[in-house]
């Protein structure tokens, strides 16, 4: 729980300062969830306020990075809602994949990868993994050096490995990764052809031809307007009949996305991009 | 006057939660935010058990919802819920706080902010100390601090660490909670 807290004017001075030194445009975050994040970053770097925060973000670009890295939430953990790798391994990537050539799947914030090793595994488990092209972007320089090393948190391992069972109850999640003297880390020939991306806030640049864009809860740490633009961006990243899974509590609907895309699953929040 | 309810609870709240639920108005003039602990991995199943019970309806929102008098908002499995300034519902899959995604801590004090003393916080029977510090900001924002008398809980560890923090407005039975409810225009 953060002891500190951080008020509105001195959040907005903030999201000047990143704005003004670094051109990382925060104010469509979602504001809450924002501050939470800044006073962690004040609390634990003992910066003491918003000024001592200012101070030393202004000054020190080791320090931004740092920043950006803690603005990036982990994954929670490996095949977060196992009945979603179900229908992905039992229904749609065979479906979709098998035959395939350079099948792009995007992920838009890739964090502590997570979610990419996660489908990784499963492609290599399908035999499909040749088949794809993985591309996963982040806004933080940090996080993507982590997680090419496949680099996790040992304490994740315990929410893993029961979650894997429910997708694969005949195999075990540690054939893909190592543990030892407390350091975790995958097999990273799971992603060597992953191309990773710096990406800005705003996705200036984005990937295009997509088939699949994998991005859960991650706009859930955006307001309307960021949202809005992030729903276009992956529109026009994705072909005609290109997948787009969202959050389960997360929503395109409200940008009138009927006429975008068909519904395929309610319960797992899969779309397809319509063909016209 | 007041704009808005909250309510935390864990071990031993369910009953409670539903014997409020049942006795409010279908015209409850407020919204009635829930946080409550619950499994990770039983992702439905509960809005319906409430929703059985209540007489206004129960949802576990979308993120960016926009909140309504006369509706429950159920802090969704596995996900942290947040309230925006501008009343809207923000889920987050940030960190456990005490242990708990979702945590009554993080509802509370974001109620708070956005509502100020304009909200009616309760926290009922729970196995730990998560809402005791969200209640205590509540309280800090100028909001009404209701706690659940903990001889009638089944586990107290909840209210009585929210009891320790805060100087509350009530303690109350489920039933005087209730009356409380009732009585608001």
């Amino acid at each position: 729980m953060n002891k500190y807290e951080l008020g509105i004017v001195d959040t907005r001075n903030i999201i000047k300062t990143l704005q003004d030194v670094y051109n990382y445009d925060f104010k469509n975050y979602a504001l809450t969830f924002f501050k939470r994040r800044v006073e962690k970053v004040i609390i634990n770097h003992n910066l003491k306020d918003a000024d001592g925060f200012i101070q030393k973000i202004e000054t020190n670009k080791d320090f931004f990075e740092i920043f950006l890295q803690e603005m990036c939430v982990e994954d929670t953990e490996m095949f977060r809602d196992p009945s979603l790798w179900r229908v992905l391994k039992e229904e749609l990537f065979p479906k979709i994949i098998h035959g395939a050539v350079n099948f792009k799947i995007w992920f838009p914030e890739v964090s502590s990868g997570e979610e990419l090793f996660s489908t990784a595994i499963i492609l290599k488990k399908l035999n499909l993994l040749k088949n794809v092209q993985l591309i996963a972007s982040s806004i933080s320089e940090l996080e993507i050096e982590k997680t090419k090393k496949g680099l996790f948190d040992p304490k994740k391992i315990e929410v893993n490995n029961p979650n894997f069972k429910r997708v694969f109850s005949e195999s075990e999640l540690s054939d893909f990764y190592t543990y030892e003297n407390d350091t975790a880390y995958w097999d990273t020939s799971l992603i060597e052809n992953t191309k990773f991306i710096k990406q800005n806030i705003i996705f200036d640049d984005y990937p295009k031809g997509v088939k699949l864009v994998l991005c859960r809860n991650q706009m859930i740490y955006y307001n309307q307007i960021l949202q809005e633009r992030f729903i276009k961006i992956i529109y026009n990243s994705l072909v005609p009949g290109g997948h787009l899974i969202i959050g389960n509590h997360e929503k395109i609907d409200y940008w009138n996305s009927d006429k975008d895309y068909t519904l395929i699953s309610k319960v797992e929040s899969i779309y397809k991009k319509k063909l016209s | 006057m007041y704009k808005a309810v909250v309510i935390g609870g864990s071990a031993g709240s369910f009953q409670v939660i539903t014997k409020i639920l049942s006795s409010l108005p279908k015209n409850f003039p407020l919204p009635v935010l829930l946080c409550l602990h619950r499994l990770k991995h039983v992702r439905s199943g509960f809005v319906e058990a409430l929703s059985i019970k209540s007489t206004i309806p129960i949802v576990e929102p979308y993120d960016k919802e926009t909140i309504k008098p006369g509706k429950g908002y159920l802090a969704p499995s596995n996900y942290h819920m947040y309230v925006e300034l501008n009343k809207r519902i923000a889920l987050s899959t940030e960190e456990p706080v005490n242990h708990s995604r979702p945590s009554i801590d993080l509802t509370f004090e974001t109620a708070a902010q956005a509502y100020r003393d304009k909200l009616i916080g309760i926290i009922l029977s729970g196995a730990n100390r998560d809402g005791a510090y969200g209640l205590k900001k509540l309280k800090h924002a100028g909001g009404l601090a209701i706690v659940q008398d903990p001889n009638e809980c089944q586990v107290k560890t909840m209210t009585e660490a929210s009891l320790k923090l805060t100087t509350v407005d009530h303690i109350f039975t489920t039933e005087q909670i209730i009356n409380f409810l009732l009585n608001l225009k």
